[in-house]
């Protein structure tokens, strides 16, 4: 055991040794130690240097609030920086780092900083660096010049770059009351709450539950607080209607009592156990919240208030009777309240020498002069601390105070002291509260700001109203849980307390006025003078302020200067503190991992879509693509092709002989009901009341706006039973479009519409010899061209299999679109394949299927883009006049049918050289001039029928173009070259082939 | 009769894995109905159309939102007004398409269209919750009822088909994507695959 | 936010999509007046505070919501299956 380490006493585990690593250098703590708590039983006391000026720090605090001891933690490969000490549970093996020092913490170069002080006050970067150029070392220039130094000596922790290997991942909870905080208060709410038969959950963000019970050495009941808070958490625990949830932060309050928290399921530990996340990511939703998330203790500020050694009084108190450590050897106190006493008492219990306690106040309670007594001092009463010295601290300077006018009278006497205890009063944690209610009123007593008004399902208890004492926590806790369980306020005997009688209003004092520098927010280094600075320069509001100075920024969030830097902005503009405001909680409550907001392992975000037919493309050696979610073979490759000889000899193929596409990716909607038609009349620009059963019928649907919005074939299949298809990319939207008509817009029609895109299997075999491999395997039906015309349907049988045929090109040859149960597909396919066999059937991928309808002038989406209309598209022959239909009204708008707008047409490249997609064609053919763009090309490819690469586009004019030349102009690929706009139809104008 | 083949391939792989400190927490099946179908009523024929499906199934659904039945051959469920997801035996979607008339709704048969993922045992209401924000407790959720909802872009329908047992039926093309979703979550509790 | 849907529960706003203004009223589909056609295409009326939308359970039962919603607070004042409250009202094309 160290010298710090108390014998006996605390929470800690003495027998359990462990072993951890700081600067490289190890180091042993025990079992229930944090590392902030096993760096000061070890005696090291300067952890870290600050942000702007490298001064020296040490542990200021205890718990979340820590602004000073972050380091940066190495595990699982992989660092993360800006870890406060004090949240670091310790375990064996474990590797923290200094941060912000070099070379080293002890003796670190930018330490220099300090003497630059007055140079990096409030608002030097923005004096600094912005604005003009004047002179030789101001402006946004010498910004650039100095970036990377200062970049290099500011700041906190070094990300790392190495990918996090780490598990995170996210739940979903309800219950009817939530508990936030497991101290007294919170225990006594969830236990109302539980055993008035409500489902609890309660969170605590420490890895016990007790809070202030664990380190205020009071008895409840008799027994030790730490003891009785533990068998009330184990009560808890056992319940079946509670979840007691440790190590979990609620860090933000949302909409519809929605709350946000964070899980450390395996921080604590040297290794996770398999499938074990890191962090876990809370969404609860609760009936009924009850915040007792207790107070924050809040700091004095003076000249050297930073020093490695000085430290909340609450902290010093927690070591000691949680942590068995006494975190100095010579204590003294600074206080303006009387809990700090209490802290006094229990340092020299745990063995500490209390050398001085100065308080500002010239009166104190008898119970602070009792503890007073206990630790073995007189305090020096209305004294206050104006100075300290040493790296680590050695000494404080003393002076005679007046609490009443702020004024210091007398000599500064020095104090020798290596550990400065310092209490402000306490504000209750109201971060939470202001997420979910109005604006927070001051207290003029407990000089803090208390809870809103809630603006959501929320209750108080314990510190967090502004109840300080034990007994009320206790009494305000119940009184929290009934309520939130509905139940009558209860008058059974409440645990009883044992606690000094304190007086738990503070001195309004919250800065000591003398020479040096004074903090407030110690992890941004701000001081008192850049606050009265901020306010001389106009930066009021406590908005600017904190944008002006960063006070209250950062990872701690100004848990510990919130309020001072308020007092002081209050003092310098002469106004009470809560008529200059407070700035609001916004989430995170503290620092949450952006794993666990990311959360999710397994492609969550982005699933594999896969058509029944996958796995044999893959056997295939197919080479996928996506295509939104879905994977869709690209091309199937022989050894040493390259994709455009793939693509090439398998789209020859089709029109040579006969290929097969997998089609199951189509959108498919059942359309059904005695008003279907009568809908798809309404939907589709041209009629399909009129279509025959058992017929298909090419379909384009116009958005509201009169711009074209899908297309695709829809079938009739019964009188009042429609297969609607729709192109893979819109399947979705369309059906949204569909449901959104049916439910808002004609209500009164009857028909329903169901996704079957993944009921059906969808092979398209087309070819000159499509009809004859088909012949070769379909039973049940004949496929002649009598029984199955162009845009014909029969229902047969492939291989045992239910199938529905449908006589479709979109690839302008004799070609049949195969349709059968999802289950089904592959065993059909491979029929397919098999009757295709002595025709040479070639499967072809996304890359032939394009070239095939670019050859043909088929419009995709790169056509219908949003932008065109059915002219553009020459499509206006499906745009019926005997009826209106969605977009009607406004397609015929003068902006839609200019002449200039741009149109579909087919361009061939003169040169010999591929298109690209996306590129402008122009007029000019001159690289130096190219003139105005005329249109850009929207797909493109080797076509294997006209021996050329050609493309479509969408060219200002259209058809009127056709026959001329132009040029290509692609700057991004460095590509210009010479085309002829011709017919989109390229191949087969008349239609012959398919009809055949 | 053809065989159906399951979407979810390679990815199926028999056996126990994750953290089985506690032995599996739960167990993931395939569940295969011969028929999945969605029966669909005009409005004010939502009544008429349950007892339809009562008829062929001896199902007797109440007609509360969300609510379902677990029965001898068949399961049915709610999944959203008028709505039902109704899987069993062979044949079923013909059998309902006669009961159902033109006048009371349509029948629309996804046997392939959609898969039945199972998820069994003490720790299921825990894993379903790392994936949906459902209340998953039997008092929310009883046996037999149905919920509509989605994990990203996977939409799901899932009946609690037992006290610790739910069903989940997904978009056949998401089937691998959701099971190795499942298998994933379930890695933690410790997962066996049957 | 959580939209209380009438099928379903109250459910997140994710599973849900935003399918616009429900205080518009669609034109008569035969009738030409551009102006009319416009002001539903194009103009919407972006009200701080009480406003009728329509919401699409999409992540859920499909069906679309009428939803009564306080643009400033989020609060909800009431929410219908679109379908039946337009039913109710009668007298649409």
């Amino acid at each position: 055991m160290s010298a710090r380490r108390t014998s006996t006493g605390g929470l800690i585990d003495r027998s359990r040794t462990v072993r951890f690593t700081f600067d490289g250098k190890t180091y042993t703590g025990c079992a229930g130690d944090t590392l902030a708590s096993a760096l000061l039983a070890n005696g090291i006391t300067l952890v870290g240097r600050s942000f702007k000026y490298h001064r020296p720090r040490g542990v200021y605090t205890a718990g979340v609030d820590e602004p000073n001891a972050l380091v940066t933690v190495f595990k699982d490969g992989v660092r993360e920086p800006n870890i406060p000490a004090t949240q670091i549970e310790l375990y064996e093996g474990l590797e923290a780092e200094s941060q912000n020092r070099f070379p080293s913490l002890d003796y670190d170069i930018s330490a220099l900083n300090q003497l630059a002080g007055p140079l990096f006050g409030a608002g030097f970067y923005y004096k600094t660096f912005m604005g003009p150029v004047v002179g030789p070392i101001k402006g946004t220039r010498f910004w650039m010049v100095c970036e990377h130094f200062i970049r290099r000596a500011a700041g906190l922790g070094r990300a790392g770059y190495d990918k996090d290997p780490v598990r995170y991942e996210r739940m979903n909870a309800f219950c009817d009351v939530l508990v936030l905080g497991a101290g007294p208060a919170g225990l006594m709410a969830a236990e109302a709450a539980a055993k008035g038969g409500r489902r609890v959950i309660l969170a605590e963000q420490e890895p016990r539950a007790g809070g202030a019970a664990n380190w205020s050495g009071e008895t409840i009941d008799g027994k030790p607080a730490a003891g009785w808070a533990k068998t009330m958490a184990e009560r808890l625990a056992a319940m079946d209607n509670v979840r007691l949830l440790t190590r979990t932060t609620v860090w933000g309050y949302y909409d519809g009592n929605n709350l946000a928290a964070l899980e450390r399921v395996g921080d604590h530990l040297a290794a996770r156990p398999p499938g074990a996340p890191r962090h876990r990511h809370w969404s609860i939703r609760a009936e009924k919240v009850v915040l007792a998330t207790g107070a924050f203790e809040r700091p004095i500020v003076f000249p050297g208030n930073d020093r490695p050694g000085v430290m909340l009084a609450g902290a010093a108190e927690r070591y000691a009777n949680q942590f068995g450590v006494v975190p100095g050897e010579k204590v003294a106190v600074f206080t303006n309240n009387d809990s700090a006493y209490r802290a006094a008492a229990a340092l020299k219990k745990a063995g500490g020498a209390v050398i001085a306690i100065i308080d500002v106040r010239p009166e104190i309670s008898a119970a602070a002069r009792g503890l007073a007594e206990e630790a073995g001092v007189v305090p020096l009463l209305g004294h206050a601390v104006v100075g300290t010295a040493g790296k680590r601290l050695t000494k404080i300077m003393v002076q005679r105070f007046d609490a009443a006018t702020g004024r210091l009278s007398g000599d500064v006497r020095p104090v020798e002291a290596d550990c400065l205890a310092v209490s402000g009063g306490w504000s209750p944690a109201i971060h939470l509260a202001s997420q979910a209610g109005r604006n927070p009123a001051w207290d003029g007593r407990l000089n803090a700001f208390l809870p809103p008004e809630p603006t959501q399902e929320w209750t108080g208890a314990g510190a967090f109203t502004g109840a300080m004492t034990t007994a009320e926590a206790l009494s305000t806790g119940r009184d929290a849980g009934l309520a939130a369980a509905s139940k009558k306020a209860s008058r059974a005997k409440l645990p009883e307390v044992a606690a000094p009688a304190l007086e738990v209003n503070p001195a309004p004092v919250f800065e000591i006025k003398a020479d040096g520098k004074a903090f407030v927010d110690l992890q941004n280094d701000v001081t008192a003078d850049d606050v009265r600075l901020a306010h001389r320069e106009g930066f009021v509001s406590v908005e600017h302020l904190k944008r002006y100075t960063t006070l209250g920024m950062a990872t701690d969030q100004g848990k510990t200067s919130n309020v001072p830097g308020l007092a002081i902005m209050a003092d310098a503009r002469g106004l009470p503190i809560p008529d200059v405001g407070t700035t609001r909680f916004r989430p995170p409550f503290s620092p949450v991992s952006i794993g666990s907001l990311a959360a999710e392992k397994h492609q969550h975000f982005k699933p594999d879509r896969l058509t029944p037919i996958h796995d044999w493309h893959v056997e295939r050696g197919a080479r996928m693509m996506e295509v939104g979610l879905w994977h869709r073979p690209m091309i199937y490759g022989d050894p040493g092709e390259t994709v455009e000889q793939a693509y090439i000899r398998e789209a020859a193929a089709v029109r040579a002989s006969v290929g097969i596409v997998d089609v199951s990716t189509l959108g498919k909607i059942a359309v059904k009901g005695p008003d279907a038609a009568e809908f798809l009349d309404r939907v589709y620009t041209n009629m399909f009341s009129t279509l025959a059963v058992g017929k298909a019928r090419y379909g384009l649907m116009l958005r509201e706006d009169g711009i074209a919005f899908d297309d695709g074939t829809t079938w009739r299949l019964g009188e009042h039973d429609f297969l609607m298809t729709t192109t893979t990319a819109n399947a979705g939207n369309v059906m949204q479009h569909l449901e959104y008509f049916l439910d808002v817009v004609w209500p009164d029609l009857r028909v329903h519409l169901t996704s079957v895109t993944d009921q059906w299997a969808g092979a398209a075999v087309g070819g000159p010899n499509a009809r004859k491999m088909l012949e070769a395997c379909v039973t049940r039906s004949k496929v002649d061209n009598e029984t199955l015309p162009f845009m014909g349907i029969v229902h047969g049988e492939i291989a045992g299999a239910p199938v529905m045929i449908c006589r479709l090109s979109f690839s302008g040859e004799l070609a049949y679109e195969v349709y059968c149960g999802a289950g089904h597909g592959t065993h059909v396919w491979e029929a397919l394949m098999e009757a295709g066999e002595p025709f040479g059937i070639t499967p072809y991928g996304m890359e032939a299927l394009g070239t095939l309808r670019i050859e043909k002038g088929h419009v995709t989406g790169a056509e219908i883009d949003g932008r065109t209309t059915a002219r553009d598209l020459y499509l206006d022959w499906m745009l019926s006049k005997k009826k209106p239909f969605i977009g009607s009204a406004l397609m015929d708008r003068e902006g839609l049918i200019d002449k200039n707008r741009i149109r579909l047409v087919g361009v061939v490249s003169l040169d010999g050289q591929p298109l690209g997609g996306g590129a402008h064609i122009v007029e000019k053919g001159s690289l130096e001039d190219l003139g105005e763009s005329i249109g850009h090309i929207t797909a493109f490819c080797y076509s294997p029928a006209l021996s050329k690469y050609i493309g479509l586009a969408l060219v200002k004019g259209g058809k009127a173009r056709h026959g001329t030349r132009a040029f290509v102009s692609d700057a991004l690929r460095k590509r210009f070259g010479p085309v002829e706009i011709v017919s989109h139809h390229f191949f087969d104008p008349e239609g012959s082939r398919m009809h055949g | 009769m053809v065989e159906r083949i399951s979407p979810l391939g390679e990815a199926f792989r028999p056996g126990t894995y994750g953290n089985l400190a506690e032995g599996p927490g739960v167990t993931l099946t395939e569940a295969t109905p011969v028929t999945i179908a969605e029966a669909a009523a005009w409005p004010g024929s939502a009544v008429a159309l349950s007892g339809a499906i009562e008829t062929v199934t001896g199902l007797s659904l109440p007609a509360a939102p969300g609510a379902g039945v677990v029965g001898g051959g068949a399961v049915a469920f709610s999944i959203g007004p008028g709505r039902y997801l109704v899987a069993g035996a062979e044949g079923l979607s013909t059998k309902l398409q006669a009961a159902i008339s033109l006048d009371m709704g349509t029948v629309t048969d996804l046997s392939h269209g959609r898969a039945a993922l199972r998820i069994a045992g003490p720790r299921a209401e825990w894993v379903l919750s790392k994936l949906f924000a459902l209340d998953f407790s039997p008092a929310a959720f009883p046996v037999g009822e149905g919920r509509a909802t989605a994990h990203h872009d996977i939409f799901a329908q899932i009946q609690r088909t037992g006290g610790e047992q739910f069903d989940i039926y997904v978009f056949r093309s998401f089937a691998r994507a959701f099971w190795q979703e499942l298998c994933a979550a379930a890695e933690e509790t410790g997962y066996e695959v049957r | 936010m959580l939209i209380p849907c009438p099928h379903c529960g109250p459910r997140d706003v994710s599973e849900f999509s935003y399918q616009g203004d429900a205080t518009r009223t669609r034109p008569d589909p035969a009738s030409t007046d551009v102006k009319a056609w416009h002001d539903y295409v194009y103009n919407r009326s972006n009200p701080a505070g009480r406003h009728s939308e329509y919401w699409q359970h999409a992540g859920g039962c499909r069906t679309h919501l009428l939803v009564t919603r306080d643009t400033l607070t989020h609060e909800i004042q009431a929410v219908a299956f679109a379908r039946a409250a337009l039913n109710e009202g009668a007298g649409k094309p």
